[in-house]
């Protein structure tokens, strides 16, 4: 299963297209292969090679969207599945009050050509038996990097990911990405305490962009470092506070407060962000991007040139200068909004329907220093690293942090425990005092969930904000 | 791969399935064994499913699909690789023959990498219902069209994100050079009811209930239970205001108590975290762990449980499980290569689908109820403090230590509900706080098909509010 990249499927794609000949149709060919390896306190967990490869279709009829797919890369299999996505859709129209028309797909900015991004053949041509020893490698050093040390684990994963869409409105693209991955986690204990240190990132692209801010074993140090000195770290008092939040946390604040209520779909379903355009939601200091290219630094881990119905996914900005200008979209509710899409439906395989979702989500940077914005907190406090996150309809949302450090009159003190913070998307985002001029991508290592897992990135500079913070653990 | 269409294709027949997926598993088999494989196991599972997606009112997908995957996990001299192909061709089947066998030969030996010792499975499970074998599209539609109505119908206030009404018919088969030959095949509705209530400005925090159900009649008393639940849930959750600060006793919702207490209890008793030092259950065998109250089984004959079989995922046999009684740890939980790190046999708790390399969890968790009343009941019992509906936040089962927001939380006052809250965090340590339930309810309620607990008064819990 080692080096069996797809060729360009798109004529075949098309040949099936132009056997069926009906209207609205979309065909994806999606192959996935993934080389992923764990080790824990030197035994191999995973040693694992996967592919999960074959087209997806989907097709308009009777106003419904009907889907199918097959494992087959044959025209007689693939218009087999058209005619089952077809039959679905005409079952359901039938069965009820649908609109009973078959309306044409709505108008789009649709890619033709190939679109590859850096590092497949890099990464591909590497072998994973290398891997295997370097993991290995890694993780001894995690593990042995203090007494207090209980157990390490070390993940590498390559994803190679090759798309061929066709659509009868003529989309014809063939996109090429890799997408690694690499975590590192220790677990300390002392006197009955149990703590973890964790790191992690994740890329588009090849290793100058998965280790550019540090290399693995840089990595593995602040894992164990994390996890032995969190032994000794206080609590967090509880309560609303100044913070200043790192790239990371930032990267899940604009993912999980606002990115999510901006989706069209939760929008129309009511979501804080309907009826809020043109409106002032934020401190003039914030714009909001979300955006399939990787801008300010190359290599973030949810980017993508096409989306999964064929549109170029550009940069959408979501909120300028804090005024809330744009949601996002797939080609149905853009339609429905008025608006052109903005190519963010993606499908997580080959045999999952698009959903409206993120790619690389960012604040964008200002003009302060981290220096500057930790002399200018009276009371506070400075909080890194991402944990998981979740937003609601109403704009409320929590995420979780690994380390924190008060603030008092302007010197940052010692390192706490990791907490949980909430507050409301747009009430954080009006309290916004700071936006630092150092941009990172951080959340390249996570993946989003909404009925199918996604791989999202998300970052900006370090924030000054007001939120809640959860209290001291017992 | 068929290349024949929905339509065409015969009603579901369990056993011929089996026999598909059987079939598909020796091929493989006998494809790593030829190959050099010392040992090898493979599991294929292949399903067929027809789900139907409502966005508020509107059908937005109907699907009609189908799919196989193959696992195959080798031994070489106690190395260990690991395939997966979704293809069942010959020329997949060679790949991912010689990818597993490629990995193990570059991968360390580890003594614990062999194959679980065969142990007959005896206990039949029928999991297939004539009636959902035989239903096609327009059925799954109705169904879904119904839910979707009945759920709209209570309040004008309701709005569905989403909703999802799903069918499925698989089968799954493992076959190992250990002489493990098991099959099982099943059918099964879910439903799902995502979104919130909205009145005027006013937007409530959202909610969602489903399940899963193996028959028409077990379906329609989930869909009436989860449209209660969901409806109730949202439209109380409209009007919330910020709550208080204290540190004392907390009611946790069945699914709340699941998330933020068992669940991570389980983890923690997983034998593999108990033999790589991130567990503090470790040691802890016999010993009193929680309150007198608190049983939790683990059920894979629990037939209103997803987790129903006869097997786990290496082939061995499945049974009930008392993991805690009368609040005392009974035991670990063990797959294959745990019990061989240990030099026991395996509990039958090897966890996962055909993609990846077996896990290791519980099938499905029952909390036993205790004797605080009804849900109402338990209400009264809370002078003054806070009910979570669900958790949204993060536990780390090593350290026990919890945190996170209360979801379709509300504020309680003499008994009696007073307003849903928002902004309100809540924290603490499951294994401080596991001696400290002060009550559980005397009927345990379904989550989400997964589960049974019963609500859960816990004192100790640190509540932030904004």
């Amino acid at each position: 299963m080692e080096s069996t990249s797809s060729s360009d499927p798109t004529d075949l794609l098309l040949e099936a297209l132009e056997a069926d000949g009906g209207p609205n149709v979309e065909l994806r060919y999606h192959s996935k292969r993934t080389r992923s390896v764990s080790v824990e306190n030197g035994r191999v967990d995973q040693a694992r090679l996967a592919e999960h490869a074959g087209v997806g279709v989907r097709v308009q009829a009777a106003g419904i969207y009907g889907f199918a797919s097959t494992a087959s890369l044959e025209v007689g299999a693939i218009r087999a599945a058209v005619e089952d996505a077809r039959a679905a859709a005409v079952a359901s129209a039938e069965s009820g009050k649908g609109s009973g028309e078959t309306r044409a797909l709505p108008p789009a900015d649709l890619a033709q050509g190939c679109f590859s991004e850096p590092g497949f053949e890099e990464l591909q041509a590497k072998p994973i038996e290398d891997r295997l020893e370097w993991v290995l490698a890694i993780e001894a050093r995690t593990r042995a990097a203090s007494a207090s040390i209980q157990s390490a684990v070390c993940r590498y994963a390559e994803v190679f990911e090759e798309k061929g869409i066709v659509t009868s409105d003529g989309a014809k693209a063939w996109t090429r990405l890799v997408r690694p991955e690499f975590a590192t986690s220790a677990v300390a204990a002392k006197d009955g305490e149990i703590q973890r240190g964790a790191r992690s990132v994740g890329s588009t692209g090849a290793w100058d962009c998965l280790f550019r801010r540090a290399d693995p074993e840089q990595y593995s140090e602040e894992a164990a470092a994390m996890a032995v000195n969190l032994l000794r770290a206080g609590h967090v008092e509880g309560g609303r506070k100044r913070v200043i939040l790192s790239p990371s946390l930032v990267g899940l604040l604009t993912h999980e407060a606002i990115g999510h209520t901006v989706e069209a779909d939760f929008v129309a379903a009511g979501s804080c962000a309907q009826g809020r355009m043109g409106q002032q939601v934020a401190s003039e200091l914030v714009t909001l991007c979300d955006s399939g290219a990787s801008e300010y630094l190359p290599g973030a881990g949810g980017t993508l040139a096409v989306d999964d119905e064929g549109v170029l996914a550009g940069r959408t900005e979501i909120i300028r200068a804090g005024i809330l200008t744009s949601y996002l979209h797939d080609r149905r509710s853009a339609a429905e909004f008025g608006v052109p899409p903005t190519g963010n439906a993606r499908a997580w395989e080959y045999d999952d329907a698009p959903l409206i979702r993120m790619r690389n989500t960012y604040i964008e940077p200002g003009a302060s220093s981290l220096e500057e914005m930790i002399a200018a907190t009276e009371d506070g406090l400075l909080l890194d690293g991402p944990k998981n996150g979740q937003a609601d309809a109403n704009g409320e949302f929590m995420f979780g942090t690994l380390q924190a450090w008060p603030i008092k009159r302007g010197v940052r003190g010692e390192l706490l425990r990791g907490t949980n913070i909430s507050g409301t998307a747009f009430d954080v985002l009006r309290s916004v005092t700071a936006v630092g001029g150092e941009f990172e991508w951080d959340l390249g290592s996570g993946h989003c969930g909404k009925g199918q897992p996604m791989k999202v990135d998300a970052g900006g500079p370090w924030l000054a904000c007001e939120v809640l913070v959860g209290g001291q653990v017992q | 791969m068929s290349t024949r269409t929905q339509a065409e294709r015969a009603r579901f027949d369990g056993r011929v399935a089996e026999q598909r997926e059987g079939r598909h598993a020796q091929a493989l088999l006998s494809e790593a064994l030829e190959a050099g494989a010392g040992e090898a196991e493979v599991v294929a599972q292949g399903s067929e499913t027809m789900a139907v997606r409502f966005e508020g009112e509107e059908l937005k997908l109907s699907s009609a699909d189908s799919g196989s995957a193959l696992g195959l996990r080798v031994f070489d001299d106690k190395r260990m690789g690991f395939s997966s192909t979704n293809q069942v061709g010959p020329e997949a089947r060679q790949r991912a023959a010689m990818g597993a066998l490629g990995l193990a030969r570059c991968s360390p030996q580890d003594g614990a990498n062999v194959l679980p010792v065969h142990a007959a499975v005896t206990r039949e499970v029928d999991a297939c219902d004539d009636q959902l074998s035989a239903l096609g599209v327009a059925d799954i539609v109705a169904l879904a069209r119904d839910l979707v109505a009945r759920t709209l119908a209570i309040d004008p206030r309701l709005r569905l994100d989403s909703s999802e009404v799903s069918l499925r018919r698989g089968a799954g088969a493992v076959h190992s050079s250990a002489g493990v030959a098991a099959s099982a095949s099943s059918t099964s509705l879910s439903l799902s009811l995502f979104g919130m209530a909205v009145d005027g400005e006013d937007v409530g925090g959202f909610d969602y209930w489903g399940g899963h159900a193996l028959n028409l009649e077990a379906f329609e008393g989930l869909a009436t239970e989860s449209i209660t639940r969901f409806s109730d849930a949202a439209l109380g959750n409209l009007g919330a205001q910020s709550s208080e600060s204290y540190t004392g006793p907390v009611l946790f919702s069945p699914s709340a108590f699941m998330d933020v207490f068992v669940q991570p209890l389980v983890a923690a008793a997983s034998a593999i975290a108990v033999q790589r030092g991130r567990s503090s259950l470790k040691g802890k065998l016999g010993q009193t762990i929680a309150t007198s109250e608190f049983n939790l089984l683990d059920d894979p004959t629990d037939r209103r449980l997803m987790g129903l079989g006869a097997f786990d995922r290496e082939g061995t046999p499945t049974q009930p499980f008392k993991i805690i009684q009368d609040g005392v740890l009974q035991a670990y939980l063990y797959n294959g290569y745990a019990a061989a790190v240990d030099g026991v046999r395996s509990t039958g708790h090897a966890a996962g689908g055909a993609r990846s390399v077996p896990g290791l969890g519980a099938h499905g968790l029952s909390v036993a109820p205790g004797d605080g009343g009804s849900a109402k009941d338990m209400l009264g019992h809370l002078d003054r403090g806070l009910l979570v509906g669900r958790f949204s936040g993060s536990v780390d089962p090593a350290s026990g230590d919890f945190s996170g927001v209360a979801k379709s939380g509300r504020w309680v006052e003499a008994g009696e509900i007073v307003r849903p809250v928002r902004e309100t965090l809540f924290g603490g340590n499951l294994f401080d706080l596991l001696p400290q339930i002060l009550r559980l309810s005397s009927e345990a309620e379904g989550v989400m098909g997964a589960a049974f607990s019963p609500w859960a008064m816990v004192d100790g819990v640190a509540v932030t509010a904004g």
